[in-house]
């Protein structure tokens, strides 16, 4: 336990001292939902269909959390340690590198929650939030977002030769999704050409489950984005495997 | 009659097209230093790295403290030390954090703080991996590698980087790290380095075991190969080394200096 708790903490210090991972995990979502919330304010509107601007936005902005935490931090960090041996020297004693990759990963999804909590708790003083959704159907849509998400990061991570192509992979897919998902922008503001674009990409599907599940529709009304999503997951975990076993890490 | 603590026993390295080791074989005794020498590309780091396990030999076997290096290798770290060549650590981590992070991953560890403070690194405490110079990064390394409380204690080019003073502290640390029952395997190309702390010696070039014996034995072995002339110079280990080195034509003036 004491290697587990350790190895956890400073890990998680780690995080919070990257100023692009910490900034875009706990202060721009929450900033981005001050913002649209002084100009738009959290009434009921058609346009949302019946819903308020910070109501729909609160689940797209979780989904740009994902995004932070699946395709730039946990990526990033997993190609650093690879390019400068670290992973090697973590090898050479009796934890191997494989605990500390699980450790990672938990620490990635822990302040992938943690910011989810942060927005709420934003969204509940500053607008009063309410959400009609199931907390089991919710914490099914988040866990297999995250999952999906991640899956990607990994497969970048294994894919790429050297932590500046998956530097490169990272931030054009990251920023690609940010805008083009309806993770920033709704997509009822966008054109169909826009639309059309936005159903090639994993984290549009994950804004939509998340915006459904979060105001109380019924999982097995999603199923089409489970599926992908699922999917989306399993092909890039195994793919990842495979050329990570493939990988030299010398 | 001391211990085996190393048998390495017609070990080859294949990768791809190239043969970086070719049949090589010897041993290591319990609490001795035993150096590796030769030029780059000899095969040093490929086989220290098999003996790490963590490269597997293309044939031939390798013991280490009683178990296959590369099959039981958790076990196996328990109770050794590593330094290598070109590992880094992570640069937002604070030295402190370096030492608990580590620390953590053996049962009983040595304390941190102590060799901090043994190895002049304890004002650093508290300063970011990235802020320390390549010197104090390198004595960093050697404080993990005796964080297990090594029985062996492997280090790939030691003390690269440090400075004249803080070399010869390093080298007076091990002996007295050696003294206390631990056994070095060192990897150097400072061969003033081997000739003050190695008992015995591997030359290797090309993957080729060229001699293995005590440093009195190496001298005589080079003495063996150069000509009269040259052995009326009184040369230490070092131009010793360059006059049997592959490429003895092109340094030969810069030895006879």
């Amino acid at each position: 336990m004491t290697k587990i708790y350790h190895t956890f903490m400073i890990e998680m210090k780690l995080y919070t001292r990257d100023f692009f991972s910490f900034f875009f995990t706990f202060a721009f979502p929450s900033l981005l939902l001050l913002l649209y919330g002084s100009i738009y304010g959290n009434e009921p509107t058609v346009y949302f269909d019946g819903y308020g601007t910070i109501d729909v936005s609160i689940p797209a902005y979780c989904a740009m959390i994902i995004g932070v935490t699946g395709l730039m931090a946990f990526p990033l960090t997993l190609a650093h340690y690879k390019e400068h041996q670290i992973y090697k020297r973590l090898d050479a004693t009796p934890v191997g590198k494989g605990f500390v990759i699980w450790i990672q990963t938990a620490v990635n999804i822990i302040m992938t929650l943690l910011g989810f909590l942060l927005l709420f708790i934003v969204g509940k003083l500053a607008y009063d939030v309410e959400y009609e959704g199931e907390l089991w159907a919710i914490s099914i849509a988040i866990l297999l977002s995250i999952a999906a998400i991640f899956s990607i990061g990994f497969l970048f991570t294994s894919i790429a030769r050297d932590s500046k192509m998956t530097n490169l992979l990272c931030y054009l897919s990251y920023f690609l999704m940010l805008f083009l998902s309806g993770a920033t922008m709704p997509k009822e503001m966008f054109s169909d050409t826009l639309l059309s674009i936005s159903k090639f990409l994993p984290l549009t599907y994950v804004v939509d489950l998340l915006q459904g599940t979060f105001n109380g529709e019924a999982l097995h009304e999603y199923n089409f984005e489970i599926g992908m999503l699922a999917g989306i997951c399993l092909l890039c975990s195994l793919m990842g495997a495979i050329f990570y076993k493939r990988k030299n890490w010398a | 009659m001391k211990n085996k603590i190393v048998t390495v026993n017609n070990l080859s390295i294949q990768y791809k097209t190239t043969t970086a080791v070719q049949n090589l074989s010897f041993s290591i005794k319990e609490q001795e230093i035993y150096a590796i020498i030769g030029p780059n590309g000899a095969g040093k780091t490929s086989t220290v790295e098999c003996i790490e396990g963590l490269r597997m030999p293309s044939s031939g076997k390798v013991s280490v403290l009683g178990v296959t290096p590369h099959l039981n290798r958790k076990r196996m770290y328990k109770q050794m030390g590593i330094q290598l060549q070109e590992a880094d650590y992570p640069d937002k981590m604070k030295v402190k954090e370096l030492c608990i992070y580590f620390s953590a991953f053996y049962d009983h560890p040595a304390d941190w703080r102590l060799l901090l403070k043994q190895l002049d690194l304890q004002k650093r405490e508290n300063t970011l991996i990235k802020k320390l110079s390549g010197g104090e990064k390198r004595k960093l390394s050697i404080l993990l590698a005796l964080l297990p409380k090594p029985k062996l204690l492997i280090l790939d080019e030691l003390t690269t980087g440090l400075d004249p003073e803080a070399r010869r502290m390093m080298w007076q640390s091990l002996l007295n790290i050696r003294n206390a029952g631990t056994t070095i395997l060192l990897v150097s190309h400072y061969l003033d380095e081997v000739e003050h702390l190695a008992d015995r010696l591997l030359y290797l070039v090309d993957g080729h075991k060229q001699f293995e014996g005590t440093l009195e034995e190496f001298r005589q072995y080079a003495e063996n190969q150069i000509t009269p002339s040259e052995r009326k110079h009184n040369l230490n280990l070092e131009q010793l080394y360059l006059l049997v080195s592959p490429k003895k034509g092109a340094l030969l003036s810069e030895v006879m200096k």
